[in-house]
């Protein structure tokens, strides 16, 4: 039973709409995400790219419900994502499988919570970490497995409630750079079997270009979309794309865009630390390493 | 033949311990030139055997040389009856131990007095436990239930649960339920605390998986914080375990008719010195047993953690 194969690009609609978060209260409120407007279609697979602290990850756990915005909404098919919920899986940086639950039982959990019954639920768990090729760790625990391995079953896991849309926050950050081009393959397999919406904070550009249709760049404060890039690379996409003419114009894009920002981000920083008048004269391609 | 517990996802994963080992079985001059002529396998065994040996005698040794040495100054101290402010003139030596031990193998009062103690320790820690857990979570999970409790639990804390003796002895119909009382109060506080404090260092990030996967109120607090908080309510209750036998022991001498406890302060009343040791040695192993019997519902309740350390992985 594979319960979301084959599914048609009807559900799965985010519409993030003139979305407005600040943190704290009245004089010290910190603005977040300032005036953000964002849309991922059925079945399309976006990706926010943007320096650290530019509230990417606000913007994301909007979506997740699990922040409330001041003003604006965020709508997935029409409803308010006000509370997390099943229907929006999600994948987080940090390991979060559960520790006492074996792999199997971690994938069952969502199930178990909708109430299908045992035999059921079982038989699900075991056809989805099958088509992850985890069949064979279904009885392990969590830390007998390999960082990949975990962010494996977490996605596994997220997509065992059969939600629309699976939201992603920066899941393979912790990975090596090895490991990470590997999970980048394996997600792309699962995205295009499942056909779910997915919206992916990253800040690593190779990754948003490999991964994504479309990726918008954010500033840092205040959190702005600054571009919205789209990928018209071909599928399936190959690792060996890297060098191609047109990949090559989509990352050198993407690099200026946002190591303006991450300089605009630091200069600031610097400024802040009392070093006034001191400015830095790198070109963006010299500091191309910062981001 | 050692061998690591391999799996599959780790090739080439070998343990140090298996590394190590090898040598030292191979190259044994007198285990090998005994057992030259013996056939490999019973050959492998027997090298095993003296190695397990030549590792674990030292330790054997020791222990049973420390153990000797403490019964030998018991036996010496009690013999000569010594007097050096510290008075062994009364104590018994272990050879009256010995005979009163034999003695009251065969004795059903005694073995009465020791259920007694068990079953009072089991159903006050086992209230204390049940409480303890449950209030735990719900302080721990909730601020209003935080602020209607835990001031009354903060304010009783510090009085030790033998203080409780004669306020107990008036609240309570019999003087039995008021022992199991005082069992109960010395092992609630540690179990609630460590519950409390178990919940507040469950990693967020679980919280908010499950709440992703719809999880709702009662399953997020008995599948996600109860589980994740068991390694910090086992020490609670190890804990908990310990303060329990203290205060029972203390609550049959001051009030009991049975007891082990009751039973160590008569043996002191009537003049039976040696059986004061008797029921000294006997508590000490009840509350030896009952610390394994924590841990091993430990390692029943929460097989993750020894799964992990047997198979040696990180």
């Amino acid at each position: 039973m594979i319960p979301l194969a084959n599914k048609e690009f009807t559900k799965g609609h985010i519409v993030v709409d003139h979305l407005r978060v600040s943190f704290g209260r009245n004089s010290s409120a910190v603005e977040a995400v300032s005036d953000v407007s964002i849309e991922v279609k059925p079945g399309e697979f976006v990706s926010i790219i943007g320096p650290s602290g530019c509230g990417k990850s606000t913007l994301l756990n909007v979506v997740a419900g699990f922040v409330q915005p001041v003003a604006g909404t965020a709508t997935v098919d029409g409803k308010t994502t006000d509370k997390p919920g099943a229907d929006r899986g999600m994948v987080f940086q940090q390991y979060s499988l559960f520790p006492w639950l074996t792999v199997r039982k971690n994938v069952e959990f969502g199930l178990k919570q909708q109430g299908m019954e045992r035999s059921h639920r079982e038989e699900a768990a075991r056809t989805l970490l099958g088509l992850a090729g985890l069949l064979a760790f279904e009885n392990h625990y969590p830390e007998q497995l390999s960082g990949g391995m975990k962010q494996r079953v977490g996605i596994v896991r997220a997509l065992a409630t059969s939600p629309q849309v699976l939201l992603m926050d920066e899941p393979f950050g912790a990975l090596d750079a090895q490991t990470r081009v590997v999970m980048q393959q394996i997600l792309t397999n699962m995205w295009q079997r499942f056909r779910i919406s997915v919206l992916f904070i990253t800040h690593d550009i190779d990754e948003s270009i490999f991964l994504s249709d479309r990726v918008y760049v954010m500033t840092a404060r205040p959190g702005l979309i600054k571009a919205e890039i789209p990928i018209p690379l071909p599928r399936p996409r190959t690792p060996e794309m890297a060098t191609i003419p047109e990949y090559l114009a989509i990352k050198h894009k993407l690099r200026n865009l946002i190591t303006e920002e991450s300089l605009k981000a630091m200069g600031g920083e610097l400024k802040d630390g009392g070093l006034g008048g001191f400015s830095i004269e790198v070109g963006p391609e010299g500091v191309s390493e910062l981001v | 033949m050692i061998t690591a517990p391999k799996s599959d996802f780790m090739p080439d994963f070998v343990t140090p311990e298996s590394a190590a080992a090898k040598p030292r079985l191979t190259f044994t001059p007198a285990a090998s030139a005994a057992t030259a002529v013996l056939p490999g396998a019973l050959r492998l065994q027997l090298q095993r055997i003296t190695s397990w040996l030549r590792g674990a005698l030292p330790g054997m040794t020791m222990t049973v040389f420390s153990l000797g040495l403490f019964i030998a100054f018991w036996y010496l101290a009690t013999k000569y009856r010594w007097d050096i402010y510290v008075r062994f003139t009364n104590i018994p030596s272990p050879g009256d131990v010995l005979t009163n031990a034999a003695k009251l193998i065969h004795s059903d009062k005694f073995y009465n007095n020791m259920g007694m103690s068990l079953r009072r320790i089991l159903i006050g820690f086992g209230i204390a436990t049940v409480l303890g857990v449950t209030f735990g979570l719900l302080i721990g999970q909730y601020r209003l239930a935080r602020g209607l409790l835990l001031p009354v639990f903060e304010v009783l804390r510090p009085i030790p649960a033998i203080a409780w003796v004669p306020m107990a002895i008036m609240l309570w119909p019999t003087n039995e339920t008021s022992i199991v009382f005082i069992t109960f109060l010395g092992s609630f506080f540690p179990i609630l605390l460590n519950t409390i404090h178990g919940v507040h260092s469950v990693d967020p990030v679980l919280v908010r998986a499950a709440r992703c996967l719809g999880t709702n109120e009662l399953a997020l607090l008995r599948q996600v914080i109860l589980p994740a908080s068991l390694p910090h309510i086992f020490t609670g209750l190890t804990i908990g375990m310990g303060v329990a036998w203290v205060s029972l022991i203390a609550a049959e001498m001051i009030s009991g008719q049975f007891g082990i406890g009751y039973f160590t302060w008569e043996a002191y009343s009537l003049i039976q010195y040696a059986d004061i040791a008797i029921g000294m040695i006997v508590i000490g192993m009840l509350g030896l047993a009952c610390s394994g019997g924590i841990r091993l519902m430990g390692n029943i309740f929460m097989p993750w953690l020894t799964s992990q350390s047997n198979r040696g992985h990180k």
